[in-house]
């Protein structure tokens, strides 16, 4: 993935719980929404981009989650801001007008390109923030769930995230055993990558080997035996959400036209 | 099309080992990303359309968790899954040796479809190490797009060969109970 | 007719015969228990009574399994989920992965039958007031201890409603306090649940089961009371004498072993005066 992530990330969800009219929307609203911030993002110029990112972020702190608003917009931001002022503030061959600043030969239009990148990336992470951070993936799951969405795929979604954090545990515990065995993780670039696969592979084999008696478990209790499933405690959906959500995806079409009339 | 229990339960298997041989890759410092070994299993496994959706669903998850414009870039973990599956059914990853060229082809095509999303929607930078080969490219005359193509091309490239040897010794280590559970996976049999 | 009826079975993964000629039946509401050593074909007995083999490949298979008298193969999905559930030896493999949620958890396999919702709930209730698990209910099954992994995957399984539960080697691992605590779950089960309790010890499997089947490589060599079981040759053999007196001891606790006769440590000195005790008893 060529984007930048952050190191020894620890993989506990982006979720931060509260009680805000955003937690207690319906979570497929919320994805009506981040559909609708998606297509802004692209759609509408930097003067539309950044007030837009900005009432993201107003309304991330409002529902608590300020602190992983700020982390993760300047860990994004931050080395992309800088990569851009390099490559389009001063290498890239842009037309138009170049200013000497600081010693540095800027360009005009470089600049400029540089602001609408940053105001599109910083508008499509809020929004997408404002759904992360808002929604448990429990409760979109049960949302989707009681949509009829296919059961198999739910699985593909929620199993991942319920094994996430116990296979960690055993990677960690295997790089433990291999480090008191002797593993060197610290040593030349060939130490380090002799290192690998005394690392994985048990961990790999011990994920692979339950997969056939995990099926067995679900097929036992009737997984996808019927089409849908019954859901208890699915999230509160209501007549003026669901007209909300088709306002808001069939207004992406004037969205769209707006943005392209405004540049 | 509908996949069977067992290649589900493969699937959101294949889907942590992603990101936490991800995160061993990090933990030992390593220069290469390798978070698609799992995709590219499920590709050997299990054929393209499963390999391609556990791509997808890899950061659909990753969105959720850690990065949501990491997601951006699902198109490439679609290919990547969908290749290995394609080249799985042509015989590719019989030996190391055509395991290898399995790997370079995914690097190719990976970067060529990845080159396009760094481009028009991140303006040709990554915000991680490959910027400094763009910028270095980009200052020796280079245009953009060719630029960001070359300087990911080169860690995709490893990555993928990497990735690849690695899904392959894994699938080869298998026990034979395991693998006749997953019928394409014939078409890797040595 | 019999709930469960295996007749003539016998099975291979691969070379080596599994199962050879096993026939047996469990009854409904009948408390059984299949007892072997490693390797002697428990576990692959116990996933054919559940409905769980034949599947995937293998070398041979000829016999089979009905359930009322039909072939496991031609109940469809819900019947066979109504009919016997399993609950394996690794807690954390019983788990569906598909809940967030202990509530959850339990509730998965009769929404995937899409029972209306409070049907649902009030098998849910049931299960948990069983399993004792009414404060754990908002917990996150992964985070679970083993011990309560188990009791959670048992209430799972009686959500589901079935005539049969098999269990195959639930308290392998645990300690003896978490084992205790399994075994005291068990009694409040209902009483018209059949139960097929497979271990590779004694002790457990006497607390739980009133008939017993002695597995040896892949064939039955004993299938009665407990009595029976302790007086059989076999059973000295592949558990050991000291298990065999340790199960003696919990069959005394239970009132059923005469009063005065010592229980001496001395394997030996015990099957000497087992021997003749049981077959009095008998």
């Amino acid at each position: 993935m060529a984007v930048a992530r952050p190191n020894g990330a620890d993989h506990a969800l982006l979720y931060v719980p509260g009680r805000s009219f955003l937690h207690r929307l319906n979570p497929l609203t919320k994805l009506a929404l981040v559909l609708w911030c998606a297509v802004a993002a692209f759609a509408l110029p930097p003067q539309g981009t950044i007030p837009l990112a900005l009432l993201a972020i107003a309304v991330g702190i409002f529902a608590g989650a300020g602190k992983v608003f700020a982390r993760r917009l300047i860990f994004t931001l931050t080395p992309l801001a800088l990569a851009l002022f390099v490559v389009h503030g001063m290498l890239v061959d842009h037309e138009g007008a170049r200013a000497a600043v600081l010693g540095l030969d800027l360009s005009h239009d470089g600049l400029a390109y540089m602001v609408r990148i940053l105001g599109r990336i910083a508008a499509l992470l809020s929004g997408s923030l404002l759904f992360v951070c808002t929604t448990h993936p429990a409760r979109l799951l049960k949302a989707l769930d009681s949509h009829n969405f296919p059961p198999g795929m739910a699985y593909v979604i929620a199993s991942p995230l319920l094994l996430l954090e116990p296979f960690t545990q055993r990677a960690r515990a295997i790089r433990e055993a291999q480090m008191a065995r002797g593993l060197d993780l610290q040593g030349s670039f060939l130490t380090r990558a002799r290192a690998f696969p005394a690392l994985l592979m048990p961990l790999v084999t011990l994920a692979l080997a339950d997969i056939d008696h995990r099926a067995q478990v679900l097929d036992g209790r009737g997984f996808r035996a019927m089409p849908h499933r019954t859901v208890l405690d699915a999230p509160a959906d209501s007549g003026a959400q669901r007209a909300a959500r088709w306002i808001i995806v069939l207004s992406i079409p004037v969205l769209i036209a707006g943005g392209i009339l405004w540049h | 099309m509908k996949l069977d229990t067992k290649s589900l339960v493969l699937m959101a298997v294949a889907i942590v080992i992603n990101v936490v041989v991800g995160q061993i890759a990090v933990w030992i410092k390593l220069p290469l990303y390798v978070d698609a070994v799992g995709t590219v299993l499920v590709g050997i496994l299990a054929g393209p359309f499963a390999g391609a959706l556990t791509g997808v669903l890899t950061n659909l998850i990753w969105g959720l968790i850690s990065d949501p414009v990491a997601a951006a870039f699902f198109p490439v973990s679609l290919v990547i899954g969908a290749l290995a599956g394609i080249l799985a059914r042509m015989g590719w990853f019989k030996s190391v040796g055509m395991t290898i060229a399995a790997g370079a082809v995914i690097g190719v095509i990976s970067t060529i479809v990845a080159v396009p999303i760094i481009v028009y929607m991140f303006g040709g930078v990554t915000g991680a190490g490959t910027d400094f080969a763009t910028a270095y490219l980009l200052a020796v005359g280079q245009e953009l797009v060719q630029s960001v193509a070359i300087a990911n091309l080169v860690q995709n490239l490893a990555d993928k060969i990497l990735t690849c040897l690695i899904a392959w010794l894994i699938v080869k280590r298998l026990p034979m109970r395991f693998t006749s559970g997953f019928a394409f996976y014939g078409y890797s049999k040595a | 007719m019999a709930l469960i009826d295996v007749d003539h079975l016998s099975f291979a993964y691969d070379a080596t015969p599994v199962l050879r000629d096993v026939s047996m039946s469990v009854e409904a509401g009948e408390k059984l228990a299949i007892l072997g050593g490693n390797g002697s074909g428990k576990s692959t007995l116990a996933q054919w009574i559940a409905g769980w083999l034949p599947r995937g490949t293998f070398a041979a298979s000829e016999g089979g399994v009905t359930v009322e008298g039909r072939p496991w193969a031609e109940l469809d999905a819900a019947t066979r989920a109504g009919s016997v559930q399993f609950v394996g030896q690794v807690p954390m493999q019983q788990l569906s992965g598909f809940a967030f949620t202990v509530l959850d958890e339990i509730a998965f396999g009769p929404g995937n039958l899409q029972l209306p919702e409070p049907e649902i709930r009030v098998r849910v209730a049931a299960a948990v007031e069983t399993c004792n698990l009414g404060h754990l209910l908002e917990r996150d099954p992964f985070s679970l201890s083993g011990g309560e992994q188990q009791r959670q995957s048992i209430a799972a399984a009686l959500a589901m409603q079935p005539r049969a539960l098999v269990l195959d080697e639930p308290t392998g691992n645990f300690d003896p306090e978490s084992r205790d605590a399994l075994l005291a779950q068990m009694e409040k089960l209902p009483a018209e649940l059949a139960i097929v309790w497979c271990d590779v010890t004694l002790g457990a499997a006497m607390a739980v089961a009133s008939r017993f089947v002695l597995l040896d490589e892949g064939r039955i060599a004993y299938d009665g009371d407990a009595a029976g079981l302790l007086a059989h040759p076999r059973t000295a053999q592949i558990f050991g004498l000291p298990a065999v007196a340790e199960a003696a001891l919990l069959w005394r606790a239970a009132g059923v072993w005469p009063e005065g006769v010592p229980i001496s440590a001395d394997p030996a000195r015990v099957a000497a005066v087992l021997r003749p005790m049981l077959e009095e008893v008998a």
